[in-house]
């Protein structure tokens, strides 16, 4: 059925302001597509941190042209901080009220334009150093903070709980890869779109900004390169090492803050060192460890001080919509789940032997990569005591398979280490997610940059490319971490 | 504001003053129910029959075999559903064609739901039938086939007398829908073997709200309302007399006005789709010869239709965008006629649909054409997906 338009929107139709390209952009964006309708075209001029000029371009209905009016009057000539907050509530209201029923897309799409030239412009800015990674750079003293932004509660509340601090909160959400959910269909909610949607309803401005080169050269084909290599990588690792921590402080460099914030759970103590947080089955001390400590420095982690219980109480009583998303899973740019079938479709995988610790020959397997440290499903090979994973020799195309006491070490050597504390304050060793610590003496190995951490107990399915993180006595802080090597054959 | 120079007869038609001048009566007083036995009935009764009358006299059929319904939509549901109940129980297959209106399209929906197999039969790029291609969709066990007479979108006529001889030979009913035949085209079911046909009133400068289904004498039917009786036990429910009064009068009218009315519309039409193709990227949809006196179904490159439709609006025309569409919402889909007649999405998105009337004027049309070229010239201004043709 037809409905009906305010007469502000057909005056916006028939009338409408700031149409065409800027001349010499400082970013452009587009959004939807012609199949599904409508497309929609910001072009923006960004001058000492102002929009000094900002024409659009739309191809839809008429609340799609009307919104872009509207949309480019409301922004044309504001502070850049002052635009990114304008929400879909902000320009309703400039088109007179709601939109009928199934015309509210007309307001995202438009938005979504205006970010993306925003993001164009950011991304313009950082040139390679978004590919390249950043190091950070010098900063202000101002309470200003960029806080990170998934979509999910974790990262809602985080920001809501820096405002309510006093901080001045600008929100960012990364583009990773392009399997986020939803993400190939413009009509479908969109995590970049609900993570936005989630900043203005708590007035704070949001960014996007496109990291999907970096993330791909640092954590997604390190991942493969990693299961190739008969390893067991970790991305979130790799992605606080190279990518997060890293887009969020440009951001705060460019805007002049000097803190960024995320929804770990973790705390940040003195020195700095990372510290465990209260809820401590949310730690994530574990996959915080390569932060550099420029840039923990600059770090907050509200939700060190809360229970994931706490946070979805205050979502849920500052009525944010994040309050009821599910946990966010494993691996993001997996959303499946199934990390063998992703890594499988990336490389060319061969069959091969498995085999005893001595070399015999047990069976065959379909590939190395499936398989990882400490595993017991999945080996194909009937035996009278229950056997695991041992081993993952790629060079050779073999799984080397033993009993649960082969699987046994005494003696973990890490490298690639950060150390926050002097690595002689380390008393316990993580080497597995979730997993506890284990009491051992820590000295530097044979090779240049590795450390050997001695285990007081032997530890199972230690597997090379995960994590060891070094504890302090009382267990609470985080001294440094590194990454499990391979067993040398 | 006055009122808007209305090109949407196609949506439907102004209530002509003599066909309201008609109506009045059973308006204003005498309500009998038909069905009553005294006089006040009566007089309802023998209004409903000259309805009936005029009705046949437009199709060329006998009175027995006119059906009043509520509409278009009613009758077109009643031929198809009513005849596929109808046959026989290893008759369990239909054939409609691709460019059918909604009517009927949905109504072989609900008979595949309920285990009908159905043929959807495609069309050229001028959204005609080929009836060699739809002699061979026919099966022995096919209970009905629907064709429309000519297309509500884009006005194609269909060859719908070589399709109902195929029909005829075979023994298959043939449902026609046309509604908006009727009134552009001569009907005449003696010359044209459909087992049923679909009229509206308000297509044709009658009310809202009536309609009629013309079924061959013997054609067998199952009613989908039951009630009264009314209607020889095939569409109960007491009459709506001044409604049907309106149909026949409507009908009456366009019976001995349909020559002047078609070439007066064509005229106008002609004008149109001369002076909206002048516009670069500017494309007629539908056949060149075969199509509706009154439509011209345009393709306007790099414009969405709704945008265009609001901004001549606001001008003072109304025309339409086709099938109504909610941008985004589920409900944003591209016609399916134009996608069977092989456009694309873009371009169905991007279409509109101007219909004239036997009222409207060379003047109208001439400021139509100026409102529309502004229209277009400035939503293409806005338009990221249009580059200018070079000129």
């Amino acid at each position: 059925m037809a409905d009906r338009y305010n007469p502000q929107v057909i005056e916006h139709l028939v009338r409408p302001r700031r149409v065409g390209e800027v001349s010499e952009a400082s970013g452009v964006g587009e959004s939807g597509d012609a199949a599904c309708g409508d497309v929609a075209r910001f072009s923006v001029r960004i001058e000492s941190k102002v929009l000094t000029d900002v024409r659009y371009k739309v191809y839809g209905c008429a609340a799609c042209i009307a919104a872009g009016s509207a949309l480019a009057e409301l922004v044309n000539g504001e502070p850049l901080l002052g635009a990114a907050r304008v929400s879909k509530q902000d320009l309703q209201e400039a088109l007179g009220g709601p939109l009928s029923l199934g015309k509210e897309h007309a307001l995202t799409l438009v938005l979504d334009a205006l970010h993306k030239a925003f993001e164009d412009h950011l991304n313009r800015e950082a040139g390679d150093i978004l590919v390249e990674g950043y190091g950070g750079a010098a900063n202000s003293g101002a309470k200003g903070v960029v806080a990170a932004m998934s979509g999910g509660v974790d990262s809602a509340v985080t920001a809501l709980l820096l405002k309510e601090a006093g901080y001045e909160v600008v929100t960012v959400t990364f583009r990773l890869h392009d399997g986020e959910k939803g993400s190939r269909s413009c009509c479908s909610p969109d995590t970049v779109l609900f993570a936005r949607d989630t900043a203005h309803r708590m007035r704070l401005p949001h960014f996007t900004l496109n990291l999907k080169e970096l993330f791909n050269k640092r954590v997604m084909r390190d991942f493969v390169g990693s299961y190739r290599q008969g390893r067991t990588p970790n991305p979130c690792v790799a992605c606080n090492a190279h990518v997060k921590f890293h887009a969020a402080a440009f951001l705060a460099d460019r805007l002049g803050f000097k803190k960024v914030a995320t929804g770990h759970y973790a705390k940040v103590a003195d020195g700095p060192a990372l510290a465990r947080p209260v809820d401590e089955r949310k730690d994530q001390t574990y996959v915080l460890w390569p932060i550099p400590r420029e840039l923990l420095k600059r770090a907050i982690f509200p939700l060190g001080d809360y229970r994931k219980t706490e946070v979805r109480r205050i979502a849920e009583e500052r009525g944010l919509a994040v309050a009821y998303t599910p946990e966010s899973q494993d691996i993001c740019f997996i959303p499946d789940g199934d990390y063998r079938g992703y890594v499988r479709k990336k490389v060319k995988v061969e069959p091969g032997d498995v085999v005893d610790r001595e070399g015999a020959v047990l069976g065959r397997h379909e590939g190395v990569v499936d398989f990882t440290i400490g595993q017991r499903r999945g080996i194909g090979v009937s035996a009278s005591t229950p056997l695991y994973v041992t081993e993952v020799r790629p060079q050779t195309n073999q799984v080397v398979v033993g009993r649960r006491q082969d699987l046994e070490v005494r003696e973990v050597r890490v490298r690639g280490l950060n150390w926050f504390l002097d690595p002689r304050e380390a008393r316990f060793v993580q080497v597995r997610y979730n997993s506890a610590p284990v009491a051992c003496e820590i000295e530097k190995g044979e090779a240049s940059g590795e450390w050997v951490a001695r285990l007081a107990e032997p530890a199972a399915g230690v597997a090379p490319g995960q994590s060891a993180v070094f504890y302090t006595g009382d267990g609470k802080r985080v001294v440094g971490g590194g990454v499990v090597a391979s067993r040398e054959t | 504001m006055e009122h808007a120079v209305y090109l949407d007869n196609a949506a439907t038609t102004p209530l002509d003053q003599r066909v309201l001048e008609a109506m009045l009566p059973y308006l204003r007083g005498g309500r009998g129910n038909p069905s009553s036995l005294h006089a006040a009935g009566a007089a309802a009764r023998d209004a409903v029959e000259v309805a009936r009358g005029a009705v046949a006299a437009m199709l060329g059929a006998n009175p027995e075999e006119i059906l009043f319904t509520a509409g278009g939509t009613e009758a077109d549901n009643l031929a198809v559903l009513g005849l596929a109940r109808a046959a026989s129980p290893e008759k369990r297959h239909v054939v409609v064609s691709r460019v059918e209106h909604a009517a009927v399209r949905e109504a072989a929906r609900r008979l595949e739901s309920e285990g009908f197999e159905v043929t959807s039969l495609g069309v050229d790029a001028d959204g005609l039938v080929d009836p060699a291609k739809f002699a061979g969709a026919l099966r022995p066990e096919t209970a009905l086939a629907a064709v429309v007479w000519a297309n509500n979108e884009v006005g194609t006529v269909e060859p719908i007398e070589e399709l109902a001889q195929i029909c005829a030979e075979r023994g298959i009913p043939l449902h026609a829908d046309a509604v908006q035949a009727t009134g552009r085209l001569p009907l005449d079911v003696g010359e044209v073997p459909v087992a049923t046909l679909a009229i509206s009133a308000h297509k044709l400068y009658g009310p809202q709200g009536a309609g009629a289904l013309y079924v061959r004498e013997g054609i067998p039917l199952e009613p989908l309302v039951f009630g009264g009786g009314q209607e020889r036990g095939l569409r109960s429910g007491t009459e709506n007399v001044a409604g049907l009064v309106g149909l026949g009068e409507a009908s009456r009218l366009a019976d001995r006005e349909l020559e002047e009315r078609a070439w007066h519309e064509r005229r106008l039409r002609d004008r149109i789709l001369a002076g909206a193709t002048a516009i670069p990227g500017v494309r007629v949809n539908g056949h060149p010869e075969k199509r509706l006196s009154n439509n011209a179904h345009l393709t306007v490159e790099g414009v969405e239709a709704e945008g265009l439709v609001l901004f001549v609006d606001s001008l003072g025309y109304a025309v339409g965008n086709g099938s109504a569409c909610a941008s985004g919402s589920a409900g944003h889909k591209a016609s399916p006629v134009l996608l069977a007649m092989g456009r694309d999405e873009r371009e169905a998105f991007s279409s509109v649909r101007v219909t004239v009337g036997k009222d409207n004027t060379d003047e109208e049309v001439e400021g139509f054409l100026e409102a529309f070229s502004a229209a277009v010239a400035r939503l293409r201004e806005l338009s990221p997906l249009y580059t200018r043709v070079e000129s």
